[in-house]
């Protein structure tokens, strides 16, 4: 029979020697050895995501090799930490509960650039907050990790009383503001029907929606839609027209029953010459929506700049993902991809204006001056400045699309203020 | 002493050297966490961390208890269950629920520790709510057993993976249900309280601490897990599973003995469930899904069913390898060879090729209770048997 304690005995004594045998990690130690601030990247590199990942740390280390391996005085170097398994082919809760440990347990580590996931970012932001390390997110859209929105939120996120997150990317209560200002202002509607997924994406939308268009003076009918597959909305949109909407908005995702409910509102109201419609960014990159004539003259928002937008922008962002292509040879995966490049480029501009440790580094984003990127700076083409209480961006450019011809046509940036 | 009387003190003495051993193992941990590493120099701290990290080790801790709760259901009584990710599930959310802002209509704070502005919602003290959490799976248990428990083999399987399907979901969509928010959806809830035993707060980043403590749970799992083994409902259990009909006829009661392994081992789901939500400071429905129940069943499996401390070794190498194993194993290759395979994504590949060759060369798992083996190599018995009887009437 074997005997447990020899067992255990035999693990420990092979782990010491193992450590004691191991060379690979001697090159991170010198990079460690107080030399070098380390900014960690944390993304699922495996699963779904994987290839924005993989995008997204290609242009994060494009940004740092630009600028020389430097920000300010300051050599840098960057970790790469996986948050994903492939048991769950995405974000994994303990995942991320590690890497926040080992994030704050890695003393040279000043920032870190991510996550990718709002789920993640929960568990992470707690952490890193109470020892006091920065991170900057370039895709986290849930409202509540930076502005009140569930209970607690955000304060149960900030357990030292202090802010360390920042985004680059606006939230969804953005999209909501910039979609009625649209509707309101530019295509003179007054009367919103607002259908919603009743999923937490779509009902944080309509809220943000259904605020600005109020407080514009336009009237608001809201509803939600039926989100099982093939389900009929008609009854609806029937009800929408007797009350007089002249608009139709569809705050969710396009997966939640999305065709019928274009279908349904073209058969009941007309397509979109004759009765518009408007959708967010969960209605983006569906080949099936494209390929419905019901979707042709849809008004769509992408809370950022399209990587279509960006190239056409021209100057050092469009530079940039040439470059990016040269190295590579293929094009960035996505926009998210680039905003990775922002965040990086906020936390150099941080690093630069600290005195080298976290505490420094922190300050630099929520006292003192405020970090800003110009237009011409931000590798997305965006100029903005971080606003120092809540760490959200005060200006955001969201795109402005159409489906025009079965494609998702950019018609030009708004601003969001 | 008679056979029967030295079989059970054998038994005995076994289980003592295996508790004996995983308490210096959890000891030699926390010592080494607590006193040798912080002194010891960057490389050697590396290593641990990679390998062998707090955080790892208190999630394997975390699997043992699941693995254990579904070798009552599995290993013991004989009932295949797919979706043991519901217990886990169930559990995770009454520590959601009990120790945290999120349900704000209510302040309550009962031997809790709400942070500071944070006092809204329910706040009850951990010991409290890991025993809430075990009372409120076994109770789910016996609302998802009774029904079904009169079903055998493959349709018992299927729909328990049926149930394992449908509380997940009910927890990804569960943030309106009559106009109430009681799970957050795919928010889920976070900003758990930081567990105070004893007046002592675990805090973020004692992670020695929080590994006794999940591993005291899974030692209290496993102390249980003999005990009930070894009572009369455990040998009830095995009776059924070794042969139901058989065990009816001995007087054994089959439904009430099949849904009380069902409801004993739901609570290790539970109280697996508050441990994992303490130990990452929230709960999120991505978690629970099929794939999670198939693990702990392999766990289970390839351990050695019925077998505690089998379980023990079967959920520790599996959580590793799934962990840190296959990542770090991978880099050294990688390293040491100059190649650039991703190891984790043949994760299930891996892990296939495993079961197929448990069940070819070892059906009974690495370290198989007595019983089980002798069930396993049943043929080779009969094998043996037959070759003797001719033997002996060839000789006559």
């Amino acid at each position: 029979m074997i005997k447990p304690i020899k067992i255990g005995a035999l693990a420990l004594a092979g782990a010491l020697a193992l450590a004691a045998c191991s060379g690979g990690e001697e090159a991170s130690d010198s990079a460690a050895g107080g030399e070098v601030l380390i900014v960690g990247t944390d993304l699922p590199i495996q699963g779904a995501s994987a290839d924005a990942s993989k995008s997204t740390n290609e242009v994060v280390a494009l940004v740092l090799e630009q600028a020389g391996g430097k920000a300010g005085d300051y050599s840098v170097a960057i970790k790469e930490y996986d948050n994903s398994t492939a048991a769950k082919g995405a974000w994994d809760d303990a995942a991320c509960a590690k890497n926040a440990q080992d994030h704050v347990a890695n003393t040279n580590e000043v920032a870190i650039m991510g996550t990718y996931n709002s789920g993640c970012a929960k568990i992470i932001i707690p952490v890193a907050n109470e020892a006091g390390l920065l991170m900057v997110s370039h895709a986290n859209t849930y409202p509540g990790l930076t502005i009140e929105w569930d209970a607690g939120e955000p304060a149960l996120y900030y357990p030292s009383g202090a802010r360390n997150y920042a985004r680059v990317i606006a939230h969804d209560g953005f999209q909501g503001t910039a979609a009625a200002q649209y509707m309101y202002n530019e295509l003179g509607k007054r009367t919103l029907a607002l259908l919603d997924d009743t999923q937490a994406y779509g009902i944080g939308l309509a809220d943000a929606v259904e605020a600005e268009f109020t407080k514009l003076g336009g009237t608001v009918l809201r509803s939600g839609w039926d989100i099982k597959a093939g389900s009929i909305n008609t009854s609806t949109f029937e009800k929408v027209k007797g009350q007089g909407a002249d608009i139709v908005y569809y705050a969710g995702i396009f997966d939640n029953n999305g065709v019928q409910l274009v279908k349904d509102k073209t058969a009941v109201l007309g397509d979109n010459t004759v009765f518009p419609s408007m959708a967010p960014d969960g209605f983006s990159g569906y080949p099936t929506l494209r390929e419905m004539p019901e979707a042709e003259g849809l008004w769509m928002t992408f809370a950022g700049k399209s990587l279509d937008g960006i190239k056409k922008g021209g100057g050092a962002p469009a530079a940039f993902i040439d470059a990016y292509i040269a190295k590579y040879g293929y094009e960035p995966n996505s926009s998210y991809a680039v905003y990775g490049g922002v965040a990086m480029q906020v936390i150099m501009k941080a690093i630069a204006a600290s005195d080298g440790t976290r505490a420094g580094v922190l300050a630099a984003v929520f006292s003192g001056e405020p970090i800003c990127l110009s237009a011409e700076e931000s590798v997305s083409g965006m100029g903005f400045c971080l606003n120092q209480e809540t760490g959200d961006v005060d200006t955001v450019t969201m795109t402005l699309q159409q489906m025009t011809g079965g494609v998702e046509t950019d018609i030009r940036a708004i601003e969001v203020k | 002493m008679t056979k029967l009387q030295a079989a059970h003190h054998a038994v005995g003495v076994n289980n003592k050297k295996w508790a004996i051993g995983f308490s210096t193992v959890v000891g030699v941990i926390f010592l080494l966490n607590v006193f040798v590493l912080p002194n010891a120099n960057t490389q050697v701290q590396r290593f641990f961390n990679a390998w062998f990290s707090l955080n790892s080790l208190a999630e394997i801790m975390i699997w043992i208890l699941m693995a254990l709760g579904l070798n009552i259901i599995v290993g013991y009584a004989g009932l295949l269950d797919l979706g043991y990710v519901a217990f886990w599930a169930l559990g995770g959310y009454v520590a959601g629920w009990l120790m945290s802002p999120f349900l704000s209509q209510f302040q309550v704070d009962f031997f809790g520790n709400p942070r500071p502005g944070l006092e809204q919602g329910i706040h009850f003290n951990v010991f409290i709510v890991l025993i809430l959490g075990g009372v409120f799976t076994a109770i789910w248990g016996i609302i998802i057993g009774g029904p079904t428990l009169r079903l055998k083999s493959d349709y018992l399987a299927l729909v328990t993976l049926g149930f394992g399907e449908i509380i997940p979901q009910f927890m990804l969509n569960g943030s309106d249900i009559g106009g109430l928010n009681i799970t957050n959806g795919a928010q889920g809830i976070g900003g758990l309280d930081q567990p105070k035993i004893f007046g002592y707060t675990i805090g973020t980043f004692d992670l020695p601490a929080k590994f006794l403590m999940v591993s005291l749970m899974a030692g209290a799992m496993i102390f249980f897990s003999i005990r009930l083994r070894d009572g009369r409902l455990g040998r009830a259990w095995l009776a059924i599973r070794e042969d139901e009909l058989a065990a009816s006829m001995m007087g054994v009661p089959l439904w009430r003995t099949k849904f009380s392994s069902y409801a004993i081992g739901a609570v290790g789901g539970g109280i697996g469930g508050v441990g994992f939500a303490i130990l990452i400071g929230g709960v999120y429905a991505d978690r629970f899904n099929f794939v999670i129940s198939i693990i702990i069943l392999a766990m289970v499996v390839l351990g050695g069913m019925g077998n505690v401390w089998g379980v023990v070794v079967g959920a520790t190498v599996l959580a590793w390898v799934n962990a840190v194993g296959l990542v770090q194993v991978g880099e050294l290759i990688n390293n040491t060879f100059g190649t650039k395979f991703n190891f984790p994504s043949y994760q299930f590949l891996l892990f296939g090729l495993l079961l197929v060759l448990m069940m070819l060369f070892r059906r009974e798992g690495f370290l198989p209770e007595a019983r089980m083996r002798m069930v396993m190599n049943e043929e080779k018995l009969e094998d043996v048997e037959k070759v003797t009887d001719d033997t002996k009437i060839g000789s006559h």
